[in-house]
């Protein structure tokens, strides 16, 4: 059932994710086109792009978390064997929650609170700020599920590598 | 207090890293810890939140996603192979020549598709069985293999300089890439000659005749791919567009090219575009968690600090600039580039530049070092990729590496102290 909705979220996630990227390439080319043949630089494709490569990037990082295709340094895990591994892998898994929890979720919620209260609006499209930085609490809960998921994979079967 | 908060900056970030805790959450990890002494809970969360947001706020990180998907979709069609046949017929005929050719192709492929590890994939791929017909060692082929990969990274247009541009405040992007020509080219020469030197000693791979029609053919056919640099580093440094815009030329243009080539089918094109976006946000929350710790780091006074350390070891530059290599060195063993690269730029880019470093050597000096250490072990991208395209173990490849190495070695110190190696070039276009 949970690992239906891992499966499932990662679909979703995949196409958000293509159809984000098309649409910034687009944009940027639109920029480019309107600059150099139409000759009157378009105002709203510079931020349009930043805000787009924000979501990109935070929800981009779930995806690679639920891919565990995250860098990181895997040398300890290789020497051990067995349940000392599952051990690690857990302990590994309970450092990404606390990160995404507290900064993520939290930090980033009371962000999107602070910015909304204050009505912070962006230069060109007029579009309040907090729903470009809504993007990291979502990313947050993204990242706790598919960690806590891991960590409940791993305390049922520990030996199997993710 | 400030000590103790530095004390767990350090060894909170190490610990983590050791247990094998991904690199961007122990970036951000250590910061937290940091901040958490610092200033109260709340108020800490949330910069840190908010320092992730802003560092990825940037239309100069744009770049990145965009010449990583140009890079994508050059590696699904036939670019690597013509550009292979184009050097092959360009230095072939030296002894030793299918090593000339792999470092060549990875030079020019490196440069296109901006990434070490693709050039060591894709060109890897297909020369490592070429070389072995030719009685050359599976594991002398992978250790140039990965020596001349990392070339790809200094010669432009590169992401990891466009990343220092940002960690150093804004340096000119167009002035970077051109500084990147002579030394990029300097550590493939130098590469060349320790192949050419050791297939004459071991009697391997004596070269094909050279013939000016195949020449002529095959820079046909890889024209249309070196086009591309000639439009994307001509507009930046001309000042017709900027990187950003580039690297959008760059997709549309690949992707106009494969379609030409009809090297690509829509099932492969959204995977190039969901590799892209992976590697895109691995990239760039790499770049937010570093850009909060550097700003943690800059909060506790850490690089205003290690400058007057430095200084007061020896106000001598020679001695300054081999410890700051030594270190460079010592860090690219055990850290990807992109995090290495925003932590210690603004660590080390003051006390260089008290000592009258311009910035523009000191990125590409930096970016040497750091490539180095894509090639060695225990964390090498490259020596990975380099060793699972070949089919060998690591232990297999050290031993031939070891000359290459110290071919780029003797490559660094030149760079590092021949400033007119990396500026003479940005200089002549008026950087």
């Amino acid at each position: 059932m949970i690992d239906k909705a891992h499966r499932y979220l990662i679909r979703g996630l995949e196409v958000v994710l293509i159809t984000l990227m098309v649409i910034i390439v687009i944009v940027v080319c639109w920029q480019v086109f309107s600059r150099f043949i139409l000759e009157f630089p378009s105002s709203y494709t510079d931020e349009l792009s930043r805000f787009l490569l924000i979501w990109i990037t935070m929800l981009g990082a779930s995806y690679a978390s639920g891919r565990n295709s995250h860098l990181a340094i895997d040398i300890l895990q290789g020497k051990l064997k067995g349940k000392s591994r599952g051990k690690l892998q857990i302990l590994i898994q309970l450092f990404i929650l606390i990160f995404s929890i507290s900064v993520l979720v939290v930090g980033g919620s009371y962000l999107v609170w602070i910015t909304f209260s204050l009505r912070q609006i962006s230069a060109a499209l007029g579009l309040p700020m907090g729903w470009v930085y809504i993007s990291i609490p979502v990313s947050g809960i993204l990242v706790s599920f598919f960690s806590l998921n891991s960590i409940r994979g791993l305390i049922s079967k520990p030996s199997k590598p993710h | 207090m400030e000590q103790v908060e530095i004390l767990v900056l350090v060894l909170s970030f190490l610990i983590l890293l050791t247990l094998g805790v991904p690199v961007a959450f122990s970036l951000g990890l250590s910061g937290l810890f940091t901040l958490i002494i610092a200033m109260d809970t709340l108020t800490a969360l949330t910069t840190l939140a908010q320092r992730i947001g802003t560092a990825v706020d940037s239309f100069t990180l744009l770049a990145i996603p965009f010449f990583i998907l140009a890079g994508q979709l050059m590696n699904q069609g036939g670019i690597a192979r013509r550009l292979i046949d184009f050097a092959k017929a360009l230095v072939g005929s030296f002894p030793g020549g299918l090593a000339f050719v792999n470092i060549l192709a990875c030079m020019l492929f490196g440069a296109i598709a901006g990434s070490a590890v693709a050039s060591a994939s894709a060109i890897g791929g297909s020369m490592v069985e070429r070389m072995e017909n030719e009685g050359y060692p599976r594991p002398f082929s992978a250790a140039v293999n990965i020596t001349a990969s990392t070339t790809g990274l200094i010669i432009p247009p590169s992401n990891i300089l466009i990343v220092y541009a940002l960690a150093s405040g804004g340096l000119s992007i167009g002035a970077l890439f051109l500084a990147g020509y002579v030394p990029g080219i300097i550590m493939g020469a130098s590469l060349m000659v320790v192949a050419g030197w050791l297939s004459k000693k071991y009697e391997i791979g004596h070269g094909e005749k050279f013939n000016f029609k195949t020449l002529w053919v095959t820079f046909w056919g890889a024209m249309p791919s070196l086009t591309l640099l000639i439009i994307v580093i001509g507009g930046i440094v001309i000042g017709f567009f900027t990187a950003t815009e580039a690297s959008a030329v760059a997709v549309f243009y690949t992707l106009v090219l494969i379609l030409i080539y009809k090297e690509i089918n829509f099932k492969r094109l959204v995977k190039a575009i969901l590799e892209t976006v992976n590697t895109t946000a691995i990239v760039l929350f790499l770049v937010g968690t570093s850009m909060a710790l550097s700003w943690v780091m800059s909060y506790e006074y850490i690089p205003q600090n290690f400058t007057q350390f430095m200084l007061g070891i020896s106000d001598h530059p020679i001695i300054i600039l081999l410890l700051i290599n030594a270190i460079l060195l010592f860090i690219g063993i055990f850290m990807d580039m992109t995090p290495a690269v925003l932590i210690f730029t603004p660590i080390f880019l003051p006390v260089v530049v008290e000592l009258g470093m311009d910035p523009v050597h000191f990125g590409i000096v930096m970016v040497t070092n750091l490539c180095i250490g894509l090639c060695t072990p225990p964390v090498g991208t490259v020596l990975f990729v380099g060793c699972g395209i070949a089919g060998i173990k690591i232990e297999q490849v050290l031993k031939p590496l070891l000359p290459f190495f110290i071919a780029l070695l003797i490559s660094l110190l030149a760079i590092t102290f021949v400033p007119e190696l990396s500026l003479w070039l940005p200089r002549l276009f008026g950087f």
